[in-house]
């Protein structure tokens, strides 16, 4: 959580998460470029630059596959909801990954020419009119772009100053920069390896990617948020049966809005289900020492008025409650973040306001 | 390879115009629109990727945070509705791309002979 | 519902007991995934063949009757141990540096050229020195071997850069290399059209355009991919030149 932008909020978990994920990286790129020349029983040796372009690219592309696993992962098991929480440092490590890999190739491919390198790259091959021989360089360079704009915006100043919506519209460019990716190595390397491990080990990651996504998706079409279809004022959540101490029951009010109805020492309260650090959905956390936690970043809440506690100074919207018999309505119209909310009382006799 | 030097060249202006909005951002704008970051200078240095690749967007939120125009509600209406078609369109197209690159990979003719036609020309006459 | 009892992770609070065996073996996971990801993905690359720059050859100093036309050629008049007179030997420029316009005014006169050479197989060229150390004119008009008809014939194959297919680049061919072959074709460095099996004994021929001219831009499309063609071809010294037809080409399925 940030108060300030001083410094990079450090913490033993940031620090494990990075020494696994840096280690799995470095290793990876020490086995291939300076132990796998020497397995290799080629007759002729691959120069370095190729050999340590394919090295990156490739690290960049599995670091890719793995990232856009754990989105879908966390969606379908809770349990690998840890390692989405610094999942942004991934993410920077690929771009510089990726932007090695083309380095090596520009300063190889496209050098010892009297042209500018990054007109050639540009200007070499232009068969854009055909399948076999594109210029599939234009992915790469696409891939980049998305990656470099991705990492670039990862700091938490951009979500506050972007607002969470439109980051995370942006960061949607994952999406694109994994396709270029796909369409990079299709029409690139898989074109001309006679060895198929690596064609295996590309089709095979890819296709994990895509199946979590089919599955995550269906998943949240079965077993998302409810909808209630109706235009009236008072939306109805739940059940007061269903509910659970320190934990909501979620309700979309709209396609974009969702409310979670939290029970709190007995008492209900409504709050945003959008953290306002990254929208994560606060319904789906807990109330840990009496403040909504998110389950995506630990951004804290008071549930009767939507604050975090100081010297943090984030605030979502609050809503009115009340009951009709057992169930629990919610007023559509939210309150101004960090309003207080009189937390509704249950009453052993049921009907209450 | 105009058209590629005409692409750099935009490229080097966009991020040039880019720098000039980073450092008036960065010493002006930035406090004034954000508490969060009045006394903090250190981490204004990893902003400047991104100004220098997004300006346009930087210039619009900078007008809409410093006119007031900004609404809380839009800060806690996430795209989520949106993301299951992402999600489709993502996930079937990952194949679709590959299959379309295994189809038209093509085979080294190894078995091929060289074929001399004028010769079988003669022969025929 | 079990859910509720799941254990919650906050990432500035200690890791959760029950969640500690399954994020273990996720990382272990990981790191095995990218360990063994790292062998596959290094140890099956393709072999790009014994090809490359012959320094250990030394300098190479020849003397020769140049032609400049399609691309820069040097008949072989006086040779050495290494190359024996009577060889036609393709020039290329230092890296991508275009040379043709250095040559043409020389074009069938005797040269003494200097250079390293790179070698793959029976394929050579002559990355020809910079400077006035590279190109000395001999000021002698010299006799350029005729060409001889082959006929005409049907091949498959695949055009690359001369250059990098004789070594300069590892691999040096194929439809990854493409940018960079056509980026050496722009450079004047001769094209060469590897054959399936050899043509009168030659695996490599240099490509030209119908009239015998520079292999045309608009054909670059073509490059680094397998194709069928039907061509004229001809013999100049020892080397093998083949005509390109642009309507008797098309890839191979």
């Amino acid at each position: 959580m940030s108060v300030k932008y001083i410094s990079v909020q450090w913490n033993s978990n940031k620090w494990k998460y990075n020494a696994i994920m840096l280690a799995s990286v470095f290793t990876y790129l020490w086995i291939f470029i300076f132990v796998t020349p020497d397995i290799m029983s080629n007759e002729g040796r691959i120069n370095g630059q190729v050999h340590n372009a394919r090295a990156f690219g490739s690290c960049a592309f599995l670091m890719l596959s793995v990232i856009l696993c754990i989105g879908p992962l966390a969606r379908l098991d809770k349990r690998f909801l840890p390692l989405l929480y610094n999942r942004r440092h991934f993410g920077v490590m690929t771009m510089f990954v990726g932007i090695t890999h083309a380095g090596y190739i520009l300063n190889w491919y496209f050098a010892f020419s009297p042209s500018n390198k990054y007109e050639a790259l540009l200007f070499s091959n232009t068969s854009y009119g055909q399948l076999s021989g594109f210029p599939f360089e234009v992915f790469g360079i696409l891939a980049l772009f998305c990656l470099t704009i991705l990492a670039a915006t990862s700091h938490d100043f951009w979500l506050k100053f972007l607002t969470p919506r439109i980051w995370k519209r942006i960061h949607y460019l994952i999406y694109a920069a994994y396709i270029s990716v796909v369409a990079h190595v299709s029409l690139g390397i898989l074109q001309d390896q006679q060895n198929h491990a690596f064609t295996v080990l590309f089709i095979v990651s890819a296709l994990v990617v895509a199946v979590l996504h089919l599955l995550a998706a269906i998943h949240e079409r079965k077993h998302g948020d409810p909808f209630p279809n109706n235009s009236d004022n008072w939306v109805e959540v739940c059940d007061v049966s269903e509910l659970r101490e320190g934990f909501a029951k979620i309700t979309q009010l709209t396609q974009k809005e969702r409310v979670a109805v939290f029970m709190h020492e007995g008492k209900l309260s409504a709050i945003s289900n959008a953290c306002a650090h990254q929208n994560g959905p606060l319904g789906e956390g807990k109330i840990i020492r009496c403040l909504v936690t998110c389950p995506w970043h630990g951004f804290q809440y008071d549930v009767t008025n939507g604050s975090s506690p100081a010297p943090f100074t984030e605030k979502v919207p609050t809503y009115n409650l009340k009951l009709e018999g057992s169930s629990v309505l919610v007023d559509r119209n939210a309150n101004a973040p960090g309003t207080f909310v009189e937390p509704l009382v249950l009453q052993t006799t049921g009907a209450a306001t | 390879m105009n058209e590629a030097q005409a692409l750099f060249f935009a490229f080097q202006i966009w991020c040039s115009i880019g720098a000039i909005i980073a450092l008036i951002f960065l010493t002006i704008g930035i406090d004034r629109i954000d508490e969060d970051a009045q006394g903090a200078y250190v981490f204004r240095i990893l902003l400047v990727p991104a100004i220098l690749l997004i300006w346009p967007l930087v210039l619009w939120r900078w007008f809409i945070l410093e006119t007031k125009r900004d609404a809380w509600p839009n800060r806690h209406s996430p795209p989520r509705h949106a993301h299951f078609w992402v999600a489709i369109i993502f996930a079937l197209a990952i194949p679709s791309i590959i299959v379309m690159g295994l189809v038209v990979r093509q085979t080294w003719p190894v078995n091929f002979e060289p074929q001399k036609l004028s010769l079988l020309e003669v022969q025929i006459q | 519902m079990s859910e509720k009892k799941a254990p919650f992770f906050v990432g500035y609070m200690g890791v959760p007991k029950a969640l500690k065996s399954f994020l273990l073996k996720v990382s272990l996971l990981l790191f095995a995934g990218f360990t063994a990801g790292a062998v596959l993905a290094g140890a099956s690359q393709d072999d790009p063949g014994q090809a490359g720059f012959r320094f250990d050859y030394g300098r190479q100093t020849l003397t020769g009757v140049l032609e400049a036309n399609p691309y820069p050629l040097l008949y072989v008049t006086q040779g050495n141990d290494r190359v024996k007179a009577g060889h036609t030997m393709m020039l290329s420029g230092q890296g991508k540096t275009p040379i043709m316009a250095n040559l043409a005014a020389l074009e069938g006169n005797e040269v003494e050229i200097s250079g390293v050479i790179l070698k793959r197989g029976e394929l050579d060229m002559l990355q020809v020195a910079g400077g006035k150390k590279g190109i000395k004119d001999l000021s002698k008009e010299g006799t350029i071997p005729a060409s001889e008809p082959l006929g005409k014939w049907k091949l498959q194959g695949e055009i690359c850069d001369g250059k990098c297919l004789a070594g300069a680049m590892n691999p040096g061919r194929g439809l990854a290399h493409k940018a960079c072959a056509n980026l050496c074709l722009l450079a004047d460095i001769p094209p060469v059209f590897v054959s399936s099996q050899p043509v009168e004994g030659k695996e490599f021929l240099l490509v030209a355009d119908p009239d015998g001219g520079p292999f045309p831009r608009e054909m670059y499309n073509y490059v680094g991919q397998f194709l069928e063609l039907e061509t004229e071809i001809e013999r100049r010294g020892d080397l093998l030149v083949l005509r390109i037809d642009p309507d008797k080409i098309k890839a191979i399925e």
